[in-house]
């Protein structure tokens, strides 16, 4: 199984607060490397509580979970930190950035993290990727003053930078007008093709899931269609 | 800690976005220190002012023949105890008084290191008379330059001058207030009467205040030599010691050892004016108590302010996880910003400390000999008051910056 990106066995993960409630139920499934992937379902179905699970953020689940052969179900929070770092991008459901940064130093931050790459070499990437947004003249503009969809914009080109293996989007264009949807869509098309980074976008657009390579759906916490 | 450039960048970040929380946090370590520096400082300034005006009449060590000790069983040591022995009315016939060969301990004291002034001193209980008056008092036969080197008593003395006693045989100096209840004045003639009946007439060339009653009002300085004249004692023979040391505080280890080499008493002078000492040991207790909690309720103050941040910044603590930023770097970033604001308190404290403590040095205070409220400048406080600023924004910092890096970003992600 040299070219699985991401494997997901007996996945079943609880809530316990109010009460005791199953949200993902015995969830299996193979991702391979360079798919597309949308991620549909009604609202409550869990498909952020199975985003978060894939992003290695929350590990109080059952089962397994296995990226780009790493089995990461039991790791230590740095090491899961350290390899999210490298190998995971995320976009929120909600446009997460750091309010006293300008849009380019939050693009810029997860790659100064990693400490790869000069900081010339990143803010040049970071700049790349603003602009393949058409947010280039917005670059230095504080966070907090950008407007909704420019946001969630600058929150893509930030999970883009260190050129993840995975890509994750809960619901990446959910802010988005339909030109800019059409543009995000084409770039992580073009990101699966030609670098094989693998996307899994959670999405209620039905022409983006139906565009997609393929579509996992759930229902009540089970996985009926993949 | 070595701090990750990018992390030092983030911890700039959230200080300059609440420049206003920032500047309060900074401003009561900066209270904090400075206070701590002036309490110490004005403490240390009272202790020296008391220890010095004891000090201009007390020496560090005193040297004396401590007789007669218990003579009340005369056999003791002599004869095995369990023979009954049965003495009434006891009496020493005999003893010797006074230090008889003084140079002897003289040149032994001379080969002691950290010895820095020895006098000579030959005490004796007179009656001062002046026609029908009479008073009871203390007079000293002095060695006129050591006696001033160890006490400053040349300082004191207002009227005539001290080095005149070397000059004239007949010539005393009189403590003011001894002056004042025989009505005399300088240059007119007092007669001295001593226990054994000796009389003599002399001439007051000098009049001493050093403030201390126990010396206005009852001491009479002549030279020491005239004083041996006077109670027809040989050379060498003296009743008192007195020895300064360089570390006044190191006056007991000093005087037991001396103790060990002589067969007289050897007394420090935390033995013979415990209260003196006690007083310094308790402003000192006072001023670290008064110091520390200061400090305690700035760490207080600064714990609040980062628990705020924290709390105010949990979620980009969050997406800050979500982007792989581990527990190890949330500790940094918000352990930097404290470490920022106790060094710039820091460094300000120190700043206002000493010119809280000079201003104070200018308060006029005119009792006793002081002039002005008393500030002792000493470099330790200000390094110990910044070490322990530093110590308490740390710890001050830890915990919140600890409680941040066990957020859970699932948890605020979600919402
Ligand atoms: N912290 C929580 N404690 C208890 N129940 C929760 C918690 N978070 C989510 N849930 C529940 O789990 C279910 C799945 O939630 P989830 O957020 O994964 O849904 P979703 O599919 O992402 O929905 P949406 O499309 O509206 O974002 C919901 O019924 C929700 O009420
Ligand atoms: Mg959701």
């Amino acid at each position: 199984m040299e070219n699985l990106a991401l494997s997901v066995k007996n996945l079943n993960k609880y809530f316990h607060e109010p009460q005791t409630f199953h949200v993902l139920k015995d969830i299996s499934f193979d991702i391979k490397k360079g798919e597309f992937l949308a991620l549909t379902g009604k609202s409550g179905s869990g498909k952020s509580t199975l985003l978060y699970i894939l992003s290695t953020m929350d590990t109080t689940y059952e089962g397994s979970l296995t990226i780009n052969g790493l089995t990461l179900t039991g790791k230590a929070q740095n090491e899961l930190a350290a390899f999210r770092n490298e190998h995971i991008g995320f976009v929120f459901q909600f446009h997460y950035l750091l309010p006293e940064f300008s849009a380019l130093d939050n693009v810029m931050l997860p790659a100064l993290k990693l400490e790869k790459k000069s900081s010339e070499e990143i803010e040049e990437s970071a700049m790349g990727n603003l602009k393949l947004l058409g947010l280039e003249d917005q670059a230095l503009k504080p966070a907090n003053k950008l407007s909704g969809g420019q946001q969630q914009r600058v929150a893509i080109a930030r999970a883009l930078i260190n050129e993840p293996t995975i890509i994750m989007g809960d619901e990446p264009t959910g802010n988005l007008d339909s030109k800019n949807t059409q543009i995000v869509f084409d770039i992580f098309r073009e990101l699966a093709k030609e670098r094989g980074q693998t996307i899994i976008a959670v999405t209620h657009d039905d022409d983006f899931a139906a565009n997609c390579d393929r579509t996992l759906e759930l229902m009540d916490g089970k996985l009926i269609h993949q | 800690m070595i701090v990750n450039k990018t992390n030092y960048k983030i911890a700039n970040a959230h200080l300059t976005s609440r420049l206003k929380q920032t500047l309060v946090a900074i401003l009561s370590v900066t209270f904090g220190i400075s206070m701590y520096i002036f309490m110490n400082s004005f403490m240390t300034g009272v202790n020296d002012t008391q220890t010095g005006l004891a000090f201009s009449t007390l020496a560090h060590i005193r040297i004396y023949n401590d007789i007669p000790q218990d003579n009340t069983n005369l056999f003791a040591d002599h004869i095995d105890e369990n023979i009954l022995v049965n003495i009434r009315n006891p009496k020493v016939i005999q003893y010797t008084e006074g230090i008889k060969n003084s140079e002897k301990i003289l040149n032994l004291l001379d080969s002691v290191p950290e010895i820095s002034g020895i006098t000579p001193q030959l005490n004796i209980n007179v009656f001062f008379r002046n026609g029908a008056t009479k008073v009871n008092g203390m007079l000293s036969g002095i060695d006129v330059v050591n006696e001033d080197q160890l006490f400053g008593t040349a300082q004191y003395v207002v009227e005539g001058d001290w080095m005149d006693l070397n000059r004239r045989s007949d010539g005393i100096l009189l403590g003011s207030g001894l002056a004042k209840k025989l009505s005399l004045h300088l240059n007119d003639n007092v007669v001295l009467t001593t226990e054994d009946g000796i009389t003599k007439n002399y001439k007051v060339i000098g009049i001493v205040e050093t403030t201390l009653a126990s010396v206005d009002n009852s001491r009479a300085y002549i030279r020491i030599g005239f004083a041996r004249q006077l109670i027809s004692k040989n050379m060498g023979y003296v009743t008192d010691i007195q020895v300064n040391v360089k570390d006044y505080d190191r006056a007991v280890s000093i005087a037991q050892r001396i103790g060990k080499i002589t067969p007289y008493k050897v007394e420090p002078w935390q033995e013979a004016n415990g209260q003196l000492e006690a007083a310094n040991k308790l402003r000192n207790i006072i001023a670290v108590a008064v110091s520390l909690t200061i400090l305690i309720v700035a760490g207080f103050g600064i714990y609040n302010i980062m628990n705020m941040t924290v709390n105010e910044k949990i979620r980009e603590i969050a997406i800050l996880k979500a982007m792989g930023f581990d527990g190890k770097d949330i500790i940094q970033i918000f352990l930097t910003q404290s470490v920022i604001i106790g060094i710039l308190g820091g460094v300000v404290g120190i700043i206002l400390g000493y010119l809280v403590s000079v201003l104070v040095n200018h308060i006029p205070f005119k009792i006793a000999s002081l002039e002005t409220l008393p500030i002792t400048y000493r470099t330790k406080d200000y390094i110990m008051a910044f070490v322990f600023g530093l110590i308490t924004t740390f710890i001050a910092g830890y915990l919140p910056a600890k409680k941040a890096s066990q957020v859970d970003p699932v948890e605020i992600i979600r919402g």
